[in-house]
């Protein structure tokens, strides 16, 4: 007997033949059959990523060291060896989970992965150390629960995510839960949304003013709204495109201020046309729809996708959902009973202010549980479906907060409801608090981790939960999230105190660091990004953290918030408080600054890979590449700030960031001393004409040697203002020279200039 | 014997700490890592995973590619737990014998490399745990089916001081069953045995 077998009835035909076909891929590949670049990119499509480590080989601290697998000549894509473990990201739309489902996670986790579930910041389920010829009984199990990977990675519409307290919220205009159900079923696998440059992220929100949808942070978002036309109220969304984080994060642009529900699907589809036909394929650094937004600007974008529009044939699945939508609502297992007033469990008083929330439905609250890093283990997993079936039944979700909410709970319950959660180990109160703070994957399994986001969050979280670190009521609501690289994956522009990992050499050692951004919004579905403030070694970030929140104590004003203080107090005064805290002491002095935390060995970067983030593979290049860019939007942000000097070296970085990117394509070990870039680059690149634009030949390569050789004597916001701009121009020349490259144009040139 | 149980290659053995010899997990975690770079303890080793900040199931994994590794807190019992991920050759008996041996020599080494920190296991009981839901699925026929192996298994490591193979207490996730002896022995000489 097999899966296969045993789920023969219980699997919807449709997903069980894909993964049929996905078998069959598997076992093609095994035998060489499949180009592995295809193979990789078909195993992405169905949420089966690539883990650190999978290239072979691991820096164990003394050394790069081979990982001998069995099967290590063969492998499932570029530089991935197939019998290394990977990721398996599974796709949960709107966050909503059942028990069986949970049951079903929790078992997989046990039997395929490390015994651990993990919750994303995009409402997902990741099980890591998966390896490939067990990922095809895998998707057969979650099939029979209703459940797909399919479209959880690649260049395809990703998870579409929701509000958790979506139909339960007090301030919403209405429960987006069916519409958003009904996008993720409509652009699932659809012909118009599998010809993408770069991934396309989708979020519904029931209202303007909170943060539970992230609106503003996605490619498309959705924002309930309701108008009254010849006197009948209509439903509609307010609908924003072209957001996004990443190395320069982008806020969503307004395309319309009332889409009528009617109108969703089909205006999802002429977005989903317009971006396959008209967004970049070959360089995705710039292949977000955000750059095709900026690049046609709003209108022109506008009146692409109303023509596309115009021109789809109808499709009934447009309003298919729309009938059961106008009724939908959730039925709750147990009678509304209001609280008693009886004893409670001791804990469970602290745990009610933090983690419950009443719903505009008298007598029911959400309970939040509490999951430090988003993980719980297969066992937590599988009591908390126990605990979700005693007191809610199906109306469990997970959230951009990488926690896990029951709604429908009947107030008169939450005294027992806490009790059987501490019981499992999960009856921490502090959601949504310091003490709760996000990560993404960084180190621990992502290639493209620089730093442990999600050491540095264990460490945070474990800080502000001793009593004598306690934070402040003034600070207890201030959010942190943490990032491993500058790709935001853990949200940090959102958040009060943010924070990215980031490496800096010091006496030839590399040293773990987090750059600061301070005062993210993450109301009015994160409504504003933060502003960053400077690299500060990552074992000196708790200090930091202290520093700034005790500042914020100390200084606000009355009603002051935390964005309204970093913007009154400025960069330059909060980055003066920390520098101190910026300077590395000697290895001699101090050795634990030179390994991360969590992690004794002694920190490389000798162990990031080609990543499989965001669909295809990305190169070191581009790793470099969206870091220069960042710093030149810094160049950018210091300028308009009126601080010229800042901007100029901000600037002057970026470019040099850049050419160090290229330089990586022919010579890894390149450091980061700013004449040897300059000279490397100028050998390898500009007299062998690699970086020559068609038209203006040499002259954006002149702009990082003048700056090289001669640094202003004297700033002036004009002078900073053109480097900015130059700085800007070489970027795009470094991109498109990129480019060039990985379509094999120079190749043969590339290879002339010998390595050294 | 069912063919089905008898196939079973997803399974583990764990041995439990001392009572108060149970040192901070995160002293593991550089252990871990030490035992990477020495090649300490059988199969090819690839990661650490630091759960600390989990109250339940791995707390520092050492992740492997035959099998994982885990200083495991699993319903408040913490130990040292390891299970195979890919099939292993012989008979189910022989396979048990090879975890027994996998695991009892990894956890020899680490109260040796732990013993500042005071690490000491139990050698009166070893827990068994199918983790196969397909060939091996939490029902009393199962149990009966895994019973003769076990059973084998028991007497081998623990003589004629084994006790019967239980009846599991629970069986909601998958089949755990506590293989114990009455005097119980050293680490060492249960590993000898196997
Ligand atoms: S790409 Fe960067 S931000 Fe995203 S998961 Fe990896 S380390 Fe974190």
């Amino acid at each position: 007997m097999t899966w296969k077998q045993q789920l023969a009835d219980s699997m919807p035909a449709e997903l069980a033949a894909e993964i049929e076909t996905f078998e069959s891929q598997i076992a093609l590949r095994s035998q060489g059959k499949i180009d592995e670049k295809v193979f990789a990119e078909t195993r992405l499509r169905r949420g089966v990523y690539g883990q650190r480590y999978d290239n072979g080989r691991r820096n164990d601290g003394t050394g790069t060291r081979p990982l001998a697998y069995p099967a290590d000549r063969m492998t499932k894509g570029p530089e991935t060896v197939w019998d290394a473990p990977g990721m398996v990201r599974i796709k949960i739309p709107f966050g909503g989970l059942n028990p069986d489902q949970m049951d079903t996670l929790a078992d997989l986790a046990e039997e395929y992965s490390d015994e651990v579930c993990h919750i994303t910041t995009r409402q997902d389920v990741q099980l890591h150390f998966v390896h490939i010829d067990d990922t095809p009984d895998l998707m057969r199990r979650l099939a029979a629960v209703g459940i797909t990977t399919r479209e959880a990675c690649g260049n395809t519409v990703r998870n579409v995510t929701a509000c958790p307290l979506a139909g339960v919220c007090r301030d919403e205009t209405f429960d987006v839960t069916p519409h958003a159900h009904a996008c993720m079923r409509f652009l699932l696998g659809h012909p118009d949304s599998q010809d993408f440059g770069r991934k396309f992220k989708v979020a519904f929100s029931g209202c303007g003013e909170h943060a539970c949808g992230l609106v503003s942070m996605h490619d498309l978002g959705l924002v309930a709204a309701t108008r009254t036309v010849d006197g009948q109220l209509r439903r509609g969304f307010v609908t924003y495109v072209g957001g996004g984080l990443g190395a320069v994060p982008h806020q969503a642009k307004l395309l319309d201020e009332f889409l009528p529900e009617e109108e969703l699907l089909p205006l999802a589809q002429a977005i989903a046309r317009v971006f396959a036909r008209l967004g970049e394929k070959k360089n995705r650094a710039r292949a977000r729809i955000k750059f095709l937004v900026a690049q046609l600007g709003l209108d022109e974008f506008k009146r692409l996708v109303l023509e596309e529009r115009a021109k789809l044939a109808d499709d009934p699945r447009w309003r298919a959902h729309l009938a059961a939508a106008a009724t939908y609502g959730e039925q709750p297992l147990k009678p509304a009973a209001a609280l008693n007033g009886g004893a409670v469990p001791a804990g469970c008083a602290d745990w009610m202010r933090t983690n419950v929330y009443r719903q505009r439905q008298a007598g029911y609250a959400v309970a939040t549980v509490t999951l430090p890093l988003g993980d719980l283990s297969a066992r937590q997993m599988r009591e908390l479906a126990a605990i979700a079936r005693r007191y809610v039944g199906d109306t469990v979700r997970t959230t951009v907060e990488q926690n896990i909410v029951l709604r429908w709970v009947s107030e008169a319950d939450l005294p027992d409801l806490y009790r059987d959660l501490a019981a499992a180990g999960l009856g921490e109160s502090g959601a949504g608090t310091l003490s709760d703070v996000t990560a993404c994957p960084g180190t621990d399994t992502c290639k493209l981790g620089i730093a442990s986001s999600r050491g540095l969050a264990a460490e945070l979280r474990a800080r502000s939960s001793t009593p004598d670190g306690r934070p402040h009521d003034a600070v207890a609501g201030l959010r942190i999230k943490t990032s491993g690289c500058f790709n935001s994956c853990g949200q940090h522009h959102v958040a009060d105190l943010g924070f990215y990992g980031v490496s800096r050499t010091v006496d030839g050692y590399t040293v773990p660091h987090f750059q600061v951004v301070l005062g993210g919004q993450w109301t009015a579905n994160a409504g504003a990004y933060g502003l960053a403030i400077g690299a500060v070694p990552s074992k000196r970030i708790p200090e930091a953290v202290q520093r700034i929140t005790e500042k914020f104590v100390a200084e606000r004003q009355p009603d002051e918030t935390f964005q309204a203080f970093t913007r009154r107090v400025g960069k330059r005064a909060l980055k003066e408080m920390l520098t101190d805290l910026m300077q590395v002491p000697s290895h001699a002095e101090r050795p634990e600054f030179y390994s991360d935390w969590g992690d004794p060995r002694e920190f490389t970067l000798g162990d990031m890979g080609v990543g499989e983030c965001a669909g295809e593979v990305v190169s070191l290049t581009e790793f470099d590449l969206a870091a220069a860019e960042a710093q030149v939007f810094e160049a950018q942000l210091e300028l308009e700030d009126g601080r010229p000097e800042e901007a100029d070296r901000l600037a002057y970085d970026g470019m040099l960031l850049a050419a160090r990117g290229l330089i990586k394509t022919e010579l890894v070990d390149i450091s980061d001393d700013p004449d040897r870039i300059v000279a490397e680059f100028r050998a390898r690149f500009f007299d062998t004409k690699l970086f020559f634009d068609k038209y203006a030949g040499g002259k954006f390569a002149m702009y990082l040697f003048r700056r090289h050789e001669a640094a202003p004597r004297q700033q002036t916001p004009e002078r900073a203002r053109q480097l900015v701009e130059e700085a800007q121009l070489f970027l795009e020349a470094s991109h498109a020279c990129q480019a060039r490259l990985a379509a094999g144009e120079t190749g043969a040139a590339a290879q002339q200039v010998p390595a050294r | 014997m069912s063919p089905s149980v008898d196939n079973l290659q997803r399974c583990g053995l764990k041995v439990f700490f001392a009572p108060g010899a149970e040192p901070d997990v995160r002293a593991f975690i550089p252990i871990f890592h030490r035992w990477i770079q020495t090649s300490a303890v059988d199969g090819l080793l690839i990661d650490v995973a630091d759960y600390t900040h989990l109250t339940d199931g791995p707390a520092v994994l050492l992740a492997g590619h035959e099998g994982n590794y885990a200083i495991d807190r699993t319903e408040g019992r913490p130990g040292l737990y390891y299970y195979r991920k890919q099939p292993a050759a012989g008979a189910l008996v022989d396979r048990l014998a090879l975890i027994g041996r996998t695991l009892l020599a990894a956890a020899v080494r680490l109260e040796s490399d732990a013993a500042s920190e005071g690490c000491r296991f139990r050698g009166n009981e070893v827990q068994f745990v199918a983790n196969d839901r397909l060939l091996a699925p939490p029902a009393p026929a199962t149990v009966a089916a895994l019973r003769p192996d076990l059973t084998a298994f028991l007497r081998t490591l623990f003589r004629d001081d084994a006790e019967d193979v239980p009846e599991p207490t629970e069986m909601r996730d998958r089949i755990r069953l506590s293989l114990r002896s009455r005097r119980g022995a050293s680490l060492s000489e249960l590993l000898e045995r196997l």
